[in-house]
């Protein structure tokens, strides 16, 4: 009877040591290793916001995708015929599947990464159906983990603007490389949630703990571009590039009423949904935004406008332009030697002379030239929300002698961005009053904490209606077939008015002008009524090409498909017939 | 203090009629025994069984029916989330299709090219057409497809030019290895 008890309280003191060790010693870790015991924690990925043009279409989106994994330790002894069944299914290299497939001591190895899910779920249940072992088990050598994929539905479409994704990191966050993707990550990428949950033979316990934070996704970004018109976009400026055997070349066109940029595009650029194709980390960018240049004859209109606008000049004013202009370091000339002609205001900017611009040029103040140019935006960022983004050199202080004023007076010794360039000539078809260009409809927060889009664009008055008015009658002169110099850039049926600009280039190698050009041409249409402001630009094309020769003609064929497009009736005016001689 | 009863006989009058006496020793009221009443006990028992295992039975039932909905829950959110890729990859698949390169080169093949002129405008109120349309021709057409890569100067050599010098000796056909 006493054994029996002693026995009993042996017994019972040795589970109230285990409860005192349990309970008394560090209860919560035996808790947490209870609670994970039975249950799971998913994380719940948040959907990276779409890339949307400017008619909802997609230019960017997320799909759930997979990567496929494989578990050495089971695969080498199948690794020849995986691997030619993987190659065929998936188009990944037989050999570096087939070594990746034998490693030794290794249990995880990629196959394929970014696969979208329904294809590489298949894949692996075709595999686990394929390659049953004797025992008719289904083969489990290989894997799929979530792996978000990113695609560009338009291949090249944008891809200058939109950048792309790279490898997601090992945690499986995105990795934005370029353009918008990269300015605006934060934004479009949203907050993963968290679901806890205790399960059961795989099944969630229907009254068992269960907690979740719902993931926050990522907003879409609804761009001001047109997908169609930026596709018919690239392909001319390939087109004109290719066949004036240019460097590079710039299409812009832009909304001339509300600032909006339908279409930008560069050239060469690269395919966003095969961004390693080619290897060239140099096309990831919007050379638009981040290449400078100097624009050329295009800024006679801004000089010109300027003086307008300062009561300085008019369109019929006449000047005497010699054939050369002596001044302290160089002589100025035209780009056609002719003797002294007579030309009125009008006929200078028509025939574009740059010794009549500089005596045009003269009757500024000191400082008011660059006053007006800095209205205009130019050395100033445009501020579209596309990262890397170059404000152009605009000389000031003890760089802004009587010599560079000449210069910049006809565009050189200046450097603008494609964007800051084709918002100054929309000055004019805006009626004097530039508008913030911008890229993004709506408003939108980059990650580096400005707001940017079209609700958030500003505007300011530069010039008066009138100068912008009296500007544009000049304009249109450029383009008339006897007057002026690019009568290829007309439109049938429309009233046109534009530049064309042919610069001098700094070289690559060295810093001096070695004797290639940027040629270009900006304008608007119809004149009396400006709808689209576009602006072209070849670089380093064939020698003896001009801004009227090579950028005109494209510019004419985007005008055309745009007011197309966009069921822009001709005014029924005629152009104007401003006299250019006297 | 019991009864009430003796103290009233007592002060009845001890002479009275017989009738009386007879009336009176009807009306003299006696304590009965109570009465035991035997409720039926199968009835409330079957009751409580009832309910006891109507409540077990019925909460196995209900559990069950959860486990089955969760059983069943978990199946159709993995077919959800396969309708989910499936559509996906269908959306894919239209985006492929819609590409502006391949429609471009459908609609070439059947010889169509997008005009470089701007189109009539044909107003509704007058029926005059504005503008001037011009046909679109061959001309028109535009590169489809976006050039091979550029090869750094190293793998893209010029061509070497060697001049030959004309040998009158020997003849323009390959001499053949006999």
């Amino acid at each position: 009877m006493h054994i029996g008890f002693l026995v009993i309280a042996m017994v019972l003191s040795v589970f109230a040591a285990r409860l005192v060790q349990l309970q008394g010693i560090d209860p919560k870790s035996y808790a947490q290793m209870a609670a994970a015991e039975g249950s799971e924690r998913v994380t719940l990925p948040a959907t990276r916001g779409e890339i949307l043009d400017r008619n909802g279409e997609p230019l960017a989106e997320s799909v759930d995708g997979r990567m496929i994994v494989a578990d050495p330790a089971l695969t080498a002894k199948l690794a020849p015929e995986l691997a030619t069944f993987l190659s065929d299914r998936l188009g990944v290299d037989y050999f570096e599947t087939l070594e990746r497939l034998r490693i030794e001591g290794s249990r995880f190895q990629y196959v394929a990464r970014q696969v979208p899910a329904s294809k590489a779920e298949k894949v692996v249940a075709d595999a686990a159906e394929k390659f049953k072992d004797d025992e008719d088990r289904p083969f489990a050598g290989l894997f799929t983990e979530r792996d978000p994929l990113r695609i560009y539905p338009n291949a090249d479409v944008a891809a200058n603007v939109l950048g792309f994704l790279g490898t997601p990191k090992d945690d499986g966050t995105a990795q934005a490389l370029a353009g918008l993707e990269d300015s605006f990550d934060r934004y479009l990428s949203g907050k993963d949630g968290e679901a806890r949950y205790e399960v059961g033979a795989g099944n969630q316990i229907p009254l068992g703990d269960n907690t979740v934070t719902p993931a926050v996704d990522g907003r879409d970004l609804r761009t001001t571009i047109d997908r169609d018109l930026q596709w018919y976009t690239q392909s001319v400026l390939q087109q004109t590039v290719e066949r004036s055997g240019g460097e590079s070349g710039i299409a812009v066109i832009m909304d001339s009423r509300t600032g909006d940029i339908l279409s930008l595009a560069d050239y060469p650029t690269y395919d966003a949904s095969d961004p390693y194709e080619f290897k060239d980390e140099t096309l990831y960018k919007s050379a638009a935004l981040t290449d400078v240049y100097e624009p050329g004859s295009v800024e006679k209109v801004l000089t010109i406008s300027s003086l307008v606008d300062a009561g300085l000049a008019f369109k019929e004013q006449r000047f005497r332009v010699p054939g050369k202009l002596h001044r302290q370091d160089r002589p100025i000339g035209d780009y056609w030697d002719h003797g002294t002609i007579r030309l009125t205001l009008a006929g200078v900017l028509a025939k574009s002379s740059n010794v009549g611009t500089v005596l045009a040029a003269d009757q500024f103040r000191r400082g008011q030239l660059r006053k007006y140019l800095t209205r205009f935006g130019l050395g100033q960022r445009t501020g579209l929300g596309l990262g890397g983004e170059t404000k152009g050199i605009l000389p000031g202080g003890a760089d802004w002698t009587s010599q560079v004023e000449d210069r910049i007076a006809f565009g050189q010794s200046l450097s603008v961005n494609a964007i800051q360039m084709i918002a100054a000539v929309n000055t004019i078809a805006n009626g004097g009053v530039r508008v913030d260009p911008s890229l993004i409809q709506g408003k939108a927060l980059t990650d580096d904490g400005a707001t940017v889009g079209s609700e958030a664009a500003t505007s300011r008055r530069v010039i008066s209606e009138e100068a912008a008015r009296e500007t544009m009658l000049m304009m249109e002169r450029v383009v008339d077939p006897d007057a002026g110099v690019a009568p290829r850039a007309a439109v049938p049926g429309y009233r046109v008015a534009g530049k064309t600009g042919t610069a001098q280039r700094v070289g690559d190698t060295c810093a001096c002008y070695d004797g290639s050009t940027s040629v270009s041409f900006a304008g608007f249409a119809p004149a009396d009524d400006p709808r689209f402001t576009i602006y072209v630009v070849v670089h380093d094309p064939r020698r003896g090409s001009g801004g009227g020769s090579v950028a005109g003609p494209a510019f004419s064929k985007l005008m055309s498909y745009t007011l197309r497009r966009y069921g822009v009736p001709p005014t029924g005016e005629r152009p104007n017939q401003t006299p250019v001689e006297w | 203090m019991s009864s009430t009863a003796p103290q009233l006989r007592s002060r009845l009058p001890h002479v009275a009629p017989r009738g009386a006496q007879a009336a009176l020793e009807r009306a003299r009221l006696s304590v009965v025994p109570r009465r035991r009443t035997r409720a039926p006990r199968v009835p409330f028992v079957t009751f409580v069984t009832i309910i006891l295992l109507g409540g077990v039975v019925g909460l196995l039932l209900f559990n069950t029916s959860m486990q089955q909905a969760s059983f069943r829950a978990t199946a159709l959110e993995q077919q959800a989330t396969d309708l989910g890729a499936q559509q996906e990859a269908l959306e894919m698949e239209i985006q492929a299709l819609r590409e502006g390169d391949r429609v471009a080169r459908a609609a070439q093949r059947l010889g169509m090219v997008i005009p470089s002129t701007p189109a009539g405008v044909l107003d509704l109120a007058t029926g005059q057409v504005k503008g001037t349309p011009t046909p679109a021709t061959a001309t028109d057409s535009i590169p489809l497809s976006m050039p091979g890569p550029r090869r750094p100067p190293e793998l893209d050599p010029d061509p070497v030019r060697v001049k030959a010098e004309a040998d009158p000796g020997l003849s323009g056909a390959p001499t053949r290895n006999r």
